[in-house]
């Protein structure tokens, strides 16, 4: 069935692209503002949460092409 | 030209010191900015951008010019202002330009590195973006907004806390140079309140989380790629101009907004030909004094504002009341007025604050002989009576402020708005009669005309100041 199998294909993409933002890489800090901590980790969340939405749109961009 | 350390000493910004990447300072009237060898190119290239020049063809980014050797003039703001001076509709502007700016800088490369209200002031009621230096070119896989925690406080929680409790943006931003903390926030509202929206995600889940960080916390992360990291922060971007918007000010009715615009002006104090009358006189007075620059002080909902800006002139509108000064603004804005509506009470006028009282200067220091005419209509009562202003230190005040004329409406003790302020204590004030406002005036002014609006109590004077300003 496709719909499952899209599923589970959505799931593991959107796991997989929050990886890298979750394992740190080292580069320049920018600014001097006050980040927080609460503001920066929700930020931090969202943004890994938003990285795997990126995949995740160019696969149902993907599917509805596929189906056009 | 002049840079040395004289004028290097009075920094105008309180971004100007914080901010390792340059320094800004003021010559005479110039505004100047010297910046890091280490930024220059950063900037230079940002003021080549498309983001730049559309910006600073519609007013929106302040004009800059490189002298050389890292170092800008910037085109002067005539009347800078500061957050604690505006009403909600000003800062809700602040905050829709800053991320209009970050979101178009964001397709260029570029990041906006602090978002905060001191980056923006206003050439009328047009928010400006004077801090030139907060555009940095950004990693293209770094997908963090380092600002957002800053946006939030100065932004967001404040608009947030406005519109919920009326809590006047002076108070926040008076007390506290970087805004509200979620933490702040969190412990003035509800449990339920506290798991909806934008609750949750501005004020609880912040500061659930606050405490909770590690050394692996702020380190940075990149994304897989730049058109991830891009996405990312569009995204962000997005969330917060949307979170901006649901935080829109709301027109409102405070015990001043329904005071004397002409509509209303009958049930007031005025019937229509005398609000007519006292129209045609203010007019007249401008035609007389012809000002550049105009400070009407109890401007109320700006009526005698808009027709000194009509006449040509740049006025500043200062009202106590938020709400007056958000009316005055959004009615400027629409209109297309040069008028600056700011909240300041006339008798306890904004200080100076910040680090050695010298990041932002009290508004009497920049308003010190600053405006060819002063406006002060039907406002002598509130500051004699409510305020226990003694006469004498009301024209005192006056010719501070002005270096031309001074327009100020004579309030007598029979009238009917005066009897109701004074509330029974009307022995207070039996000597405050018309012939001894004239000899206090006569101190310092020489009277140029007057009339009295027909069956009132109520007389308009216009004077010119004697002393020339040394």
């Amino acid at each position: 069935m496709t719909a499952p199998k899209s599923f589970k294909y959505a799931t593991t993409t959107l796991l997989l692209a929050c990886l890298p933002l979750l394992l740190s890489t080292p580069a320049k800090a920018y600014g001097y503002a006050d980040p927080g901590t609460g503001a920066f980790l929700y930020q931090a969340f969202y943004a890994a949460f938003l990285g795997g939405t990126f995949y995740f749109r160019k696969f149902l961009d993907r599917v509805w092409k596929r189906r056009r | 030209m002049r840079t040395g350390e004289a004028a290097e000493e009075r920094t105008l910004s309180p971004q100007s010191f914080r901010d390792p990447a340059g320094t800004l300072f003021e010559d005479g009237e110039r505004i100047l900015r010297r910046v890091n060898p280490a930024h220059a190119a950063g900037l230079e290239a940002f003021l080549a951008t498309q983001t730049a020049a559309r910006a600073i063809e519609r007013g929106a980014l302040v004009r800059s010019q490189r002298l050389g050797d890292h170092l800008y003039e910037h085109e002067r703001i005539r009347f800078p202002s500061y957050p604690c001076e505006w009403p909600p509709e000003m800062l809700h502007a602040a905050g829709q330009l800053t991320l209009d700016l970050a979101c178009s800088a964001l397709e260029e490369g570029y990041g906006i590195k602090d978002a905060t209200p001191y980056n923006v002031l206003f050439r009328g009621s047009r928010p400006v973006f004077v801090d030139v230096l907060s555009f940095e070119p950004r990693d293209p896989r770094d997908p963090t907004w380092l600002a957002y925690g800053q946006f939030t406080r100065t932004f967001l929680l404040p608009l947030l806390a406005n519109r919920q409790t009326r809590m006047p943006l002076a108070s926040i931003f008076a007390a506290q140079r970087d805004g509200l903390e979620p933490e702040a926030v969190y412990h003035t509202i509800g449990p339920l309140r506290r798991l909806l929206p934008p609750y949750l995600n501005l004020v609880s889940i912040p500061t659930w989380l606050s405490g909770r960080e590690t050394d692996f916390t702020y380190r940075p992360k990149l994304a897989a790629s730049a058109s991830q990291a891009r996405f990312i922060l569009h995204r962000i971007l997005r969330g917060c101009a949307r979170q901006l918007r649901s935080l829109e000010p709301a027109r409102r009715v405070s015990k001043w907004s329904g005071y004397l615009p002409a509509e209303r002006a009958a049930a007031v104090s005025y019937t229509p030909a005398q609000f007519a009358q006292k129209e045609q006189i203010v007019r007249d007075c401008l035609a007389i004094a012809r000002p550049g620059e105009v400070l009407d002080a109890g401007a109320n909902q700006g009526h005698f504002s808009f027709l000194a800006a009509e006449a040509g002139a740049s006025v500043v509108a200062v009202d106590s009341d938020e709400t007056c000064a958000g009316a005055i603004w959004r009615e400027a804005s629409r209109r297309s007025l040069n008028v600056l509506p700011l909240v300041v009470d006339l008798a306890r006028p904004t200080p100076a604050m910040g680090w050695r009282n010298r990041e932002c200067a009290s508004f009497l220091a920049r308003a010190r002989h600053g405006f060819d005419l002063v406006m002060m209509l039907a406002v002598l009562h509130h500051i004699l009576v409510t305020e226990r202003i003694p006469l004498e230190e009301l024209f005192a005040l006056a010719e501070e402020l002005t270096r031309g004329y001074l327009l100020i409406e004579f309030v007598g003790s029979d009238d009917p708005c005066f009897k109701r302020i004074v509330r029974g204590r009307g022995a207070l004030y039996s000597h405050l009669t018309r012939e001894r406002f004239e000899a206090a005036a006569s101190e310092r002014f020489d009277r140029v005309r007057s009339a009295r609006i027909d069956g009132m109590e109520r007389w308009i004077y216009l004077y010119r100041r004697r002393r020339a300003i040394s």
